[in-house]
């Protein structure tokens, strides 16, 4: 025993002199990767999957935590929808860490990103003869957009930030610590790096799906509008949003007194130059496929195929999503309650949203009509004006809101969707069902109004005479019997439609409206579940490159710059404008943009409408700095009161309730405040926090001043 | 086969006795005492906040930890402008407030440190500190609330309890002084059937108030303001109103947030 022992002590001392210095056969070397295309598309496809894209599975109160549970469209306080749970909350952070995964604010994966793409722009030079030239110059040109893309998205959340332009190796060997940079200074490196990439970026790319020059380009322009923005806005917020680091003094949020407006112009000129480099490459046109003149239904048609047609020349770069190894869960979430499963009404559009679109009877204070009598301070006079059918209302109304909303009793996928608040059972013509229509009474909801009885909606067999309004309280509560007016039928209805909404219920929709742009009509109700959807996201298209042409050319003029491509820019503003307009079958715009704040509003309003459930108008309403209480009268891009909204510190968002009324079997709509959700803002909101972690471990790392 | 045994049990005890097993790993909870007032260096009265965070904020910074250090979290003085805090660990700190009156610590554009009023001190046991400070405004009822037909009428009087003058020479250094800081933007009426009534804690229907453009306020200082509740209170009920208002100026600066000088709180019975 004792000999085995020994001889096999003496085996492992012989062996143990063979150099165990050896490359792992299990980690991926430069030599392997970085020396032919098939290694490169490993490469790329890691850099990209890794990119902060804000598609289908971001949700804003959590940041980039990669799984699309209960995502949703437009329901980060941009008023474009609500949704019943606790993160449709205002944009002020992204670390609520729903379901209690590890919130990522976007700061430590961020610099692992930028390592890797500094590692691919400092290595790839050694590795250069294994490509053509132009095959070479778009992976370095991918580098720097990579890195770009990453530094705009920390910089639209934190202002300046440390800026790594080198790959540190290992072992380190001094200091590695990088204090953060000024706000000016990050944002001109963004810039530099943009236009390296754009310089080495082809027209076209080498691999499907990653960036070319155009859709630099496009995200540059993206981003020096928010830079332009941020520099020229500041100034408007209470006491003017800037500020030193403690540790560093440096400027790390916001502009000095003396600089702003240079950055600001060269900012949005930079902006205006990238856009119009993209129109004039006449490489993209928006989606037209099967659009008609003055032909609505074709003009619907049109804007309802472009968010899953993957050839349409509007699309710039795209998420793409393939059933089964890539998935989200966007119809599982967000479509109509008959559809449901597991859940539903995720993004419910309200009415504010719908008030900024064309072919609404107005009111004189420019609200949608619902009454006779007009409107006295907001609330509505006379009597309901009644419709046929639900759809009546909404008749001439531009194709690209039918296109981005379902409305009640529009048809989805195959199915009338029924949407009724309740109905209603007494006399002709009707007043207004609410006893107060204005913020601070937007709890009580059409069950507690004194003209009806405290008891409307609890229907039982004592008290069915009394009733006027019925509600149900949940899916199929309340029953009415009742004669139909027009065929003299005897029908037994539930008091809500199928579709909710539902008092007790928010799980169907609360405002009265369901979201249609990027669901997937084709989908069965039997193949609709969490990560079974697989439509593409589009992160940039053609019509925001016009947008962004406009609001940079409008900016400029209005600062007195000169066109910085020697153009009548507010020309390009203008058709690009009218461009869009045309294509959503919306009014056109006749007069040619100024350097007015009212074309500035107008573009505003345009881009708050087109690119509506895009995770972009968070984006727009933060840099034009109108969410916190002294600015948020723009808040809408037009001018709206903003007592008409809210009380200041916090703001709500309307909901449009139809109604069937028994005795004329036709409908009338009641528009009031969606009753669960408010929204909140202050000014410190417009610079996320730096993660503390961040702060407590380093020397140099700053948090925000006003905080 | 018995080596084995021992060796297992040796190796237990090894692993057992490794760690202090018989040692209670906890630390000492934190007991020390932190409290003070806010009170008006002229006239020593209290200044009047409300508590939630928009009311006076009060900030520790531990600095025993050296100079990169992230304050202790932040919590707000009292209604009556007192603050205590009784579960602070023991240390030297740095004790900072903002609120509705000239910062205690001002520095201009470029960092550079003009005055630091803020307080340094060891806790332990029982610390009281005292700040006097110099509040914008003073706001206050001018006799008793009234009600008739459920409504709650109210005089409000504002008066400046430190002059423009006063406000101007200490702001003004910081850089980017406005005139328009020192205006009144807005007086309110809160009411609320709790006793905490302020701008977050209200019953909105029943709130008002009046807001200032420019420097329309200026001919209403040290007059009494008529404002009245909204909607109809219902009667038999008891109900809290508190009035405030503010200047266009924000506490901490660069964080937006302007603050109200509160005036203290009224019951109101509704007959």
């Amino acid at each position: 025993m004792k000999k085995i022992f020994l001889q096999l002590c003496l085996l492992f001392a012989a062996v143990s002199c063979v150099s165990l210095d050896i490359p792992p056969k299990d980690i991926i070397t430069d030599d392997q990767l970085l020396t032919n295309e098939a290694g490169m598309k490993i490469y790329m496809a890691r850099l990209y999957s890794r990119m902060p894209f804000e598609d289908f599975k971001y949700i804003a109160a959590n940041g980039f935590s990669g799984q699309s549970w209960t995502s949703g469209l437009g329901y980060e306080g941009t008023g474009e929808s609500v949704y019943r749970d606790s993160w449709s909350s205002s944009f002020t952070g992204e670390t609520t860490g729903l379901g209690g995964n590890a919130a990522d604010p976007w700061w430590g994966s961020a610099f692992s990103l930028i390592r890797e793409a500094n590692h691919l722009i400092e290595t790839l030079p050694e590795y250069k003869d294994n490509f053509t030239d132009l095959i070479y110059n778009d992976f370095i040109g991918q580098g720097y957009f990579v890195r770009a893309y990453s530094y705009t998205q920390m910089a639209r959340r934190f202002g300046g930030v440390p800026i790594v332009k080198k790959e540190f190796k290992y072992p380190f060997e001094d200091d590695i610590e990088v204090a953060r940079s000024s706000e000016k200074d990050t944002w001109d490196a963004i810039l530099e790096d943009y236009d390296t990439a754009i310089e080495h970026l082809g027209a076209s790319s080498t691999f499907a799906n990653t960036a070319n020059k155009y859709v630099a380009l496009a995200f540059k322009a993206e981003a020096m509008l928010y830079a332009g923005c941020v520099a020229k806005y500041n100034e408007n917020v209470t006491g003017r949003l800037t500020g030193l680091g403690e540790k560093t003094g440096v400027r790390v949020i916001g502009f000095a007194a003396d600089e702003w407006q240079a950055c600001s112009n060269k900012y949005f000129a930079e902006a205006y130059k990238a856009a119009k480099e993209v129109i004039e490459s006449g490489q993209y046109s928006l989606y037209m496929k099967s659009w008609k003149e003055g032909d609505k239904e074709a003009q619907y048609k049109n804007m309802n195929d472009m968010w899953r047609d993957l050839t349409s020349p509007e699309n710039m770069l795209v998420q793409h999503y393939e059933y089964p190894n890539l998935t989200h869960g966007l119809d599982a979430y967000n479509s109509p309650w008959i559809y449901r499963s597991p859940l539903s009404a995720g993004s419910c559009p309200t009415e504010d949203f719908l008030e900024l679109f064309d072919g609404f009877e107005r009111d004189a204070d420019g609200s949608i009509k619902t009454t006779d009598g007009g409107k006295v301070n907001g609330v509505p006079q006379g009597h309901y004006i009644l419709y046929d059918k639900p759809m009546d209302f909404f008749a001439n109304v531009e194709p690209r809101l039918r296109a981005y909303v379902i409305f009640p009793g529009d048809v989805f996928k195959t199915d009338e969707i029924e949407i009724r608040m309740g109905i209603y059972r007494g006399s002709e013509p009707i007043s207004p069902v609410r006893d107060y229509y204005d913020y601070s009474h937007r709890g009580t909801f059409y069950n507690h109004q004194s003209n009806y009885s405290s008891e409307i909606g609890n229907y039982t067999e004592s008290n069915k005479d009394e009733l006027t309004l019925y509600m149900d309280t949940n899916e199929h509560t309340v029953k009415v019997e009742y004669t139909d007016a027009k065929t003299g039928e005897k029908v037994s209805s539930w008091a809500s439609g199928a579709n909710g909404p539902f008092l007790h219920n928010a799980e169907a929709t609360m405002t009265g409206l369901y979201l249609r742009k990027y669901l997937d009509p084709d989908r069965t109700k039997d193949d609709i579940g969490e990560g079974k959807s697989d439509q593409p996201f589009i992160l940039m298209r053609y019509a925001d490159v016009l947008l962004a042409a406009a609001e940079a050319a409008v900016e400029l003029s209005i600062a007195g710059q000169p066109s910085p491509c020697n153009d009548d820019m507010l020309q390009v503003a203008t058709e690009a404008i009218q461009a869009i307009q045309t294509r959503a079958g919306a009014n056109v715009i006749t007069e040619k943009l100024a350097g007015t704040e009212a074309s500035r509003n107008l573009v505003r309003k345009e881009r708050r409408k087109e690119l509506a459930f895009e995770h972009k108008s968070k984006w727009d309403i933060r840099r034009w700095r109108v969410i916190d209480e002294d600015n948020r009268g723009y808040f809408w891009g037009e001018y709206k009161d903003p007592s008409t909204y809210g009380d200041g510190s916090h703001f709500a968002f309307r909901g449009i309730y139809p109604f069937y009324s028994i005795e004329s079997g036709k409908w009338f709509f009641d528009i009031s405040f969606e009753n669960r959700k408010t929204y909140g803002y202050s000014a410190v909101d417009y610079y996320f926090a730096v993660p503390g972690g961040e702060v407590v471990k380093s020397k140099y790392i700053d948090q925000q001043p006003n905080r | 086969m018995k080596s084995y045994r021992i060796l297992a049990y040796a190796l237990f005890l090894a692993l057992t006795t490794s760690c202090s097993l018989f040692e209670i790993d906890n630390f000492e909870e934190p007991k020390e005492t932190i409290k003070g007032a806010v009170v008006d260096v002229k006239t020593g009265e209290p200044v009047l906040t409300e508590h939630n965070g928009n009311g006076i904020r009060v900030r520790l910074t531990e600095l025993s930890y050296g100079e990169n250090v992230e304050h202790n979290p932040d919590f707000y003085c009292r209604e009556d402008g007192t603050y205590q805090n009784t579960k602070i660990f023991e240390g030297n700190y740095n004790v900072r407030i903002d609120g509705p009156f000239i910062p205690l610590y001002r520095e201009d554009q470029d960092g550079n440190l003009i005055e630091d009023c803020t307080v340094t001190t060891d806790i332990k046991g029982v610390c009281t500190v005292n700040f006097e400070v110099q509040p914008f405004l003073k706001v206050e009822f001018v006799g008793e609330p009234s009600v008739s037909d459920g409504q709650i009428k109210t005089r409000i009087m504002v008066t400046r309890a430190t002059t423009v003058e006063e406000f101007k020479e200490k702001v003004e250094p910081m850089g980017g002084y406005q005139d328009y800081f020192t205006n009144v933007t807005d007086v309110r009426l809160f009411v609320s059937y709790s006793s905490t009534v302020n701008s977050v804690n209200k019953y909105e229907p029943w709130c008002s108030y009046i807001e200032y453009k420019g420097n329309s306020f200026d001919s209403q200082f040290g007059k009494a303001i008529s404002l009245s509740s909204s909607g109809t209170l219902l009667s038999g009920s008891k109900v809290f109103v508190r009035a405030a208002a503010r200047i266009n100026y924000d506490t901490p600066v660069g964080s937006g947030t302007r603050r109200y000088n509160f005036s203290e709180v009224k019951e109101v019975y509704v007959p």
